[in-house]
């Protein structure tokens, strides 16, 4: 393995419900796509939030370590640690609707987080924000960046909010449940843009899903929460084939037609 | 044939029940305003226990509410003797009370005793107490009493108007269920009505030798609001209303021109008096305007009675002409002649004092524009009007008039507390036709005094004038020789303005057209005084 | 649907030239007392017929709303930004403040402000001009009329800090008072907006009532708010219709109000 992108160590507590994440300790290597599978309830966006030191927002608390290209993100200030958001990690939220403020139009919304991180007007981040809509096919033009959140389809609302959270090319991006709330048909659009994004721009992508099926189809290791542990981790048609855990190898066998989904995985 | 039959059935019914119809008159229905506080006669102090009182207490002696006169009730004669120090009652005899109970003199005895009990904390005992020392009250016979008070009492007899005579065996804790009256409690439920049933053992009988009252029963609905009243009145649920507000009453008058009623001024007015107050916290100059004679007179002078009784009253109104209202028989005083209105005159009277126009703005000598305040109850629309015509009154010979109407509790916060107002506008009832009554208003020592309470000694000489004859009426025996110091009063009060009494409110009532015998006349109980007279007939 | 707002302005442009104007169109002054002519109906002379006190009506309606439609909107305002200012940071910066902020607001709705009132009148002197008694008073519904709106600002900032758009904005790397400004502003506008248009009408009636308590705008000067309390008197006007003019005329400037500064929506 080369030299991690990312390697955490972390334990998360709310409060009045403690050890939510019981000293997690993960790694992911640059570009590497990671599925983070686990029940509701199990810690997972948490975790996401952990990586972001936004937990504070829902009432919790990190402790540990989190390094981002060896640079430990714990020890930073609020302002650098703002630095980072966006510019070095992207989020992707599961509900792409309430995701997007209401009252902002898109293109309002896509010079909000370029102007987070670069100065300079809208004119410059347009054109970058346009090819990158194309890029994950959704050929729209400036008129579309006039619209409002209302006047957008689920599945306009998940690529737009994909291409603001890799507007700075961020090299980790963090998908929380971001395909659970779309149809199957859009749902597999969003896979395959994940699976582009990995290997045309290298981003590392920590995947997090309580679907394993959707999971084993795009990433290269699986790694299994439970109640706030992991209890397995590895690649995927490993976990697949040979799960060890009992946990594991009950979710495994949920799954309904395996073979198809691994011949389809390694196409 | 059937149907011949039941018209013969029904006519028979009709005719038997004829002459029941004549005697029984049915249930009479009007309002008060809230629960009687209290059942006991002698703890009567809110006005819906004063109906309460009126409609079920036997007294010795009732002032008449249509002659003014003292007539005999309980007490079939009454002398007044020592000086007016005793007064010696001859009972009515052979009468009994609502439970059958019989009358004697012993009820009274022991009604006056519980009454003039300093224990018993009762205001209507209060009217009795002249000086320090203990009322005696004392049988003589069956069927006759006497009551010797410490100090003599100006108009002695009135009083007992308010005295309901209750059996022995309850003195002091009586209730309005054992009764002389016309009427007794019978139900009462809170917030909604109180029933009174006709007593069966009233000892009247009407010219014909029938036994009153004529009605059955009075039943009195708890309400407050006065719209409510009127429509409720309109359907037909509510057969008399007292006290009507001119507004209300054009409404009525519209609607229903035979049932409302305009009965003439009546013994409540309106009035405003000027702040005299030594140790007010107004500037002197003020100050000074509001004791000068001229100033006040010149203000009474620019005020124009007549708009204000047209406008402000709707016309249901009378310019005042002095301290009584020419409803009150005996004691108003025939030889006053009204205030005219006359700005001309008042600028004339105020440049006697220094005062100038200095173009539009009246200025006092010291060249202060003349500028006042007058405070009133907020809420009460003739009153509000009053206010405003006053303004345009005064505007017109240079004075402005800031017309400030206040919550109820903060005038009298500033009228008797703290005494930070320049004028004031507020409405008196006099519920006692008698100047005896009116001591409390007149003396210069009294709390009452409102233009300058709790004085030490007289401030003015016309104040030491006006306490020397209200001493001297109360000390006479003399109706008439009173009547001639009383007018006296009101000739210098005239003179002098320490109230300038604007309009005396007539008397505005309801009556339904289904209520017989009604003859409503000024004073309260304006449409039920005679009650044991009145009856129904329902359709 | 542009063309009804442009409406809208032009028929309040009219509006406001007929108040400022009033003492060019109006038939007669507000104070003149034709004590021949108490409740007249509408005729030639007084167009609107005439009040208790023979005042000609129309006239009074004209310079009733000049002082209330200058002074109810600025109380309004007053009252509308406490709202934002106190419930909205407090709300926003969360935790204790937000707990503190809501503590102040109800204690605020809570007293007993009839007293302070009170107070208030006896403290100032019973000969004060007009003009000052106008001012004070709109002062006063300003600075005491803010607290329900508050409640509700506080409310929506509350639970637009736990929404997703507020993370995935921070997540972007927005900072705190960006933030604030940028997304959460914009989304409490229309409710800010609404709470202002509650506000002025229930400032205009409020100030009516001040008159019980010898505040407010005192006799002969009429304003929109003694004028509406005529009305208490209700059973006269099923025969007079004339005496509504006061009410219609304030709904159909409010509803004018609406259209012409509107949000988006509905122009």
């Amino acid at each position: 393995m080369q030299e991690a992108l990312l390697s955490i160590s972390i334990s998360a507590d709310y409060s009045g419900k403690p050890g939510v994440l019981r000293d997690l300790r993960l790694e992911m290597a640059p570009g590497e796509i990671l599925g983070l599978v686990g029940e509701s309830g199990s810690g997972k966006s948490t975790l996401a939030l952990s990586i972001l030191r936004l937990l504070d927002l829902k009432g919790g608390k990190t402790s540990g370590s989190v390094r981002l290209n060896g640079r430990e993100l714990m020890e930073l200030s609020e302002a650098e640690m703002r630095a980072i958001r966006g510019r070095d990690i992207g989020l992707v939220l599961q509900s792409p609707m309430s995701s997007l403020n209401p009252a902002l139009k898109i293109g309002t919304q896509m010079h909000e987080a370029w102007r987070a991180h670069r100065p300079g007007s809208r004119k410059e981040c347009t054109p970058r924000f346009l090819d990158l809509l194309r890029s994950l096919n959704l050929d729209v033009d400036e008129k579309f960046l006039k619209r409002k959140p209302a006047q957008l389809s689920v599945g306009q609302a998940q690529r737009v909010l994909i291409a603001i959270a890799v507007l700075h090319k961020p090299p980790l991006l963090l998908a929380d449940e971001c395909t659970s709330a779309l149809d199957l048909i859009t749902q597999k659009e969003v896979l395959n843009i994940f699976r582009q994004l990995s290997q045309e721009m290298g981003t590392g992508i920590l995947f997090i899903s309580h679907d394993l099926l959707a999971v084993s189809s795009l990433c290269h290791r699986i790694a299994i929460l439970r109640h706030g542990e992991l209890v397995e981790v590895g690649p995927t048609h490993e976990i697949l084939s040979r799960p060890v855990h009992p946990y594991t190898r009950e979710l495994v066998s949920a799954l309904p037609v395996l073979n198809a989904l691994t011949i389809d995985s390694s196409i | 044939m059937i149907r011949l039959a039941h018209a013969i059935y029904g006519l028979l019914v009709f005719l038997l029940a004829l002459p029941l119809w004549s005697q029984s008159g049915g249930e009479l229905h009007f309002t008060i305003k809230s629960d009687p506080k209290t059942t006991n006669p002698l703890l009567v102090e809110d006005d819906s226990s004063e109906i309460v009182r009126y409609l079920t207490g036997g007294v010795l002696i009732r002032v008449n509410r249509k002659t003014q006169e003292n007539q005999p009730e309980l007490a079939t004669s009454w002398k007044v003797t020592e000086n007016g120090r005793r007064i010696t009652f001859k009972l009515r005899q052979g009468i009994q009370f609502s439970d059958g109970s019989p009358f004697t003199s012993d009820d009274v005895v022991a009604t006056i005793t519980a009454l003039m009990d300093p224990k018993l904390h009762s205001s209507t005992g209060d009217a009795f107490r002249a000086g320090s020392g203990k009322v005696l009250a004392q049988t003589q016979g069956k069927y006759a009493a006497t009551v010797l008070f410490p100090q003599p009492i100006a108009g002695l007899e009135r009083l007992f108007d308010q005295v309901a005579i209750s059996p022995a065996r309850m003195a002091g804790k009586a209730d309005a269920s054992t009764v002389l009256g016309p009427f007794m409690v019978t139900e009462q439920k809170a917030g909604e009505y109180v029933l009174l049933r006709r007593n069966p053992h009233y000892w009247k009988k009407d010219s014909a030798g029938h036994a009153l009252p004529y009605l059955d029963a009075v039943r009195l609905y708890i309400m407050q609001n006065r719209d409510t009243e009127l429509l409720r009145f309109r359907r037909g649920d509510i057969d008399v209303i007292n006290n009507l507000s001119p507004d209300l009453y054009e409404q009525l008058h519209a609607q229903d021109a035979s049932a409302a009623r305009d009965l003439g001024p009546s013994a409540e007015s309106e009035e405003l008096w000027f702040n005299q107050v030594a140790r007010s916290p107004l500037p002197e100059y003020k100050k000074a305007w509001f004791r000068s004679e001229n100033f006040r007179r010149a203000i009474s002078m620019s005020i124009n009675r007549a708009d204000l009784a047209r406008v402000a009253f709707r016309g249901h109104a009378t310019p005042s002409v002095g301290l009584l209202s020419p409803a009150n028989k005996f004691w108003f005083d025939q030889s006053l002649k009204p205030q005219g209105y006359d700005p001309k005159g008042a600028l004339e009277l105020l440049q006697q004092d220094g005062f100038h126009k200095d173009g539009e703005v009246l200025k006092d000598k010291a060249g202060n524009a003349v500028v006042f305040s007058l405070i009133t109850n907020s809420g009460n629309k003739p009153r509000e009007r009053m206010g405003s015509l006053m303004q345009q009154d005064l505007a017109q010979i240079g004075i402005k008039l800031n017309f400030v109407p206040l919550d109820f509790p903060s005038i009298i916060e500033r009228i008797t507390r703290t005494f930070d107002y320049e004028a004031c506008m507020l409405g008196l009832t006099n519920v006692d036709l008698d100047p005896d009554g009116q001591m409390n208003v007149w003396l210069s020592s009294s709390d009452l005094h409102q233009w300058n309470p709790a004085q030490k000694t007289p401030e003015t000489p016309w104040e030491k004038n006006i306490d020397k004859l209200m001493h001297a009426q109360a000390s006479t025996l003399d109706r008439n020789k009173r009547r001639a110091e009383f007018d006296k009063v009101q000739e210098i009060v005239a003179a002098e303005n320490p109230m300038l009494y604007l309009v005396d409110k007539n008397a505005l009532v309801a009556v339904s057209s289904r209520v017989k015998g009604a003859d409503p006349v000024v004073l309260t109980p304006q449409t039920f005084w005679n009650v044991e007279y009145l009856s129904l007939n329902r359709n | 649907m542009k063309r009804v707002r442009w409406i809208a302005i032009g028929l309040l442009g009219l509006v406001f030239l007929g108040a400022l104007g009033a003492s060019f169109i109006a038939p007669a002054s507000y104070e003149k007392q034709f004590r021949e002519d108490p409740d007249h109906p509408p005729s030639r002379q007084y167009p609107l017929g005439t009040d208790d006190l023979g005042r000609d009506r129309l006239s009074r309606l004209l310079y009733g709303m000049r002082i209330s439609l200058l002074l109810a909107p600025a109380a309004a305002l007053i009252a509308t930004l406490l709202a934002a200012i106190i419930g909205g940071a407090g709300a926003y910066a969360g935790g204790m403040w937000d707990q503190f902020t809501r503590a102040f607001i109800d204690l605020f709705l809570s007293l007993p402000w009839l007293f302070l009132l009170l107070t208030v009148r006896a403290v100032l002197p019973l000969n004060i001009p007009a003009v000052a008694s106008v001012a004070i008073t709109f002062v006063l519904l300003g600075t005491l009329g803010w607290a329900a709106s508050a409640r509700v600002v506080s409310a929506a900032v509350r639970e637009m800090r736990n929404s997703e758009f507020v993370l995935q904005a921070r997540a972007a790397g927005c900072g705190r008072w960006r933030l604030l400004f940028a997304h959460v502003l914009p989304n409490v506008r229309p409710i800010l907006l609404a709470q202002f248009w509650i506000s002025v009408p229930l400032f205009i009636l409020t100030e009516a009532n001040l008159g019980m308590l010898g505040l407010g705008v005192t006799e002969p000067l009429p304003s929109w708010g003694n004028l509406l309390r005529e009305l208490e008197n209700y059973s006269a006007f099923a025969s007079s219709p004339w005496l509504w003019a006061p009410l219609v005329s304030l709904f159909v400037v409010v509803s004018l109000f609406q259209f012409a500064l509107g949000e988006g929506e509905y122009a």
